[in-house]
């Protein structure tokens, strides 16, 4: 994400390594993402369903 | 001793292969008061290093080198930047790049070398239509 748009940065980071930074995160399993402080995302998803929660997308409508 | 296996080696070199723009992998470590996992982030960087010529490691101290570390926004150690010919991609991996962190490492030292992202068009649609800054975390563990 970060490679297609400047304004992105993605960081990954080592949950042991920086204990500190797990607690702020309240990092109990990984993968843990957090974005921009606020959006949480638990667990691997789907690339759609990850890039649509990590930008705060709304969801598609429901197929019929 | 190596951390690769030769077998792991010869996978990776194959797998890097693809690279036709020069990758930097900026490595920033403290000497003192720093842990183990900065030596095995060196280690790692420069044995993916001597599998391909386009790769080359640049090492920085978490310490002195202020303006790099102001310039990435480097605020913890060890920390790697990973650069496309010499423009910073904004893909950073803080502390040891084992587990899954190294298969991260991997796949975005080609991303950097190839220039290509491999996302679904509609996706990367959703991606370029970012307007403003974002900050993206991912925590993993080595296992």
């Amino acid at each position: 994400m970060a490679a297609a748009n400047e304004l992105i940065t993605a960081d990954a980071i080592e949950a042991t390594e920086f204990m500190d930074l797990s607690r702020k995160y309240h990092v109990t399993g990984v993968p843990k993402t957090i974005v921009n402080e606020t959006i949480e995302i638990m667990g691997a998803l789907p690339e759609q369903m990850f890039v649509r929660q990590a930008l705060d997308l709304p969801d598609p409508p429901e197929a019929t | 001793m190596g951390l690769l296996s030769p077998q792991d080696e010869a996978t990776l070199k194959n797998h890097l292969s693809v690279i036709t723009l020069p990758v930097q992998l900026v490595l920033f470590t403290q000497a003192f008061g720093g842990s183990e996992s900065g030596d095995v982030a060196k280690q790692i960087l420069n044995e993916i290093a001597s599998l391909n010529d386009k790769i080359t490691v640049v090492e920085k101290s978490f310490v002195l080198d202020t303006e790099d570390k102001a310039k990435y926004k480097i605020d913890k150690a060890p920390a790697i930047v990973i650069l496309s010919d010499g423009i910073n991609t904004r893909m950073r991996l803080y502390g040891a790049p084992t587990g899954y962190e190294f298969v991260g490492l991997v796949e975005a030292i080609i991303v950097a070398g190839t220039s290509k992202i491999d996302l679904d068009p509609e996706t990367m649609k959703w991606i370029q239509a970012v307007d403003k800054p974002t900050h993206i975390q991912v925590f993993s563990t080595p296992t």
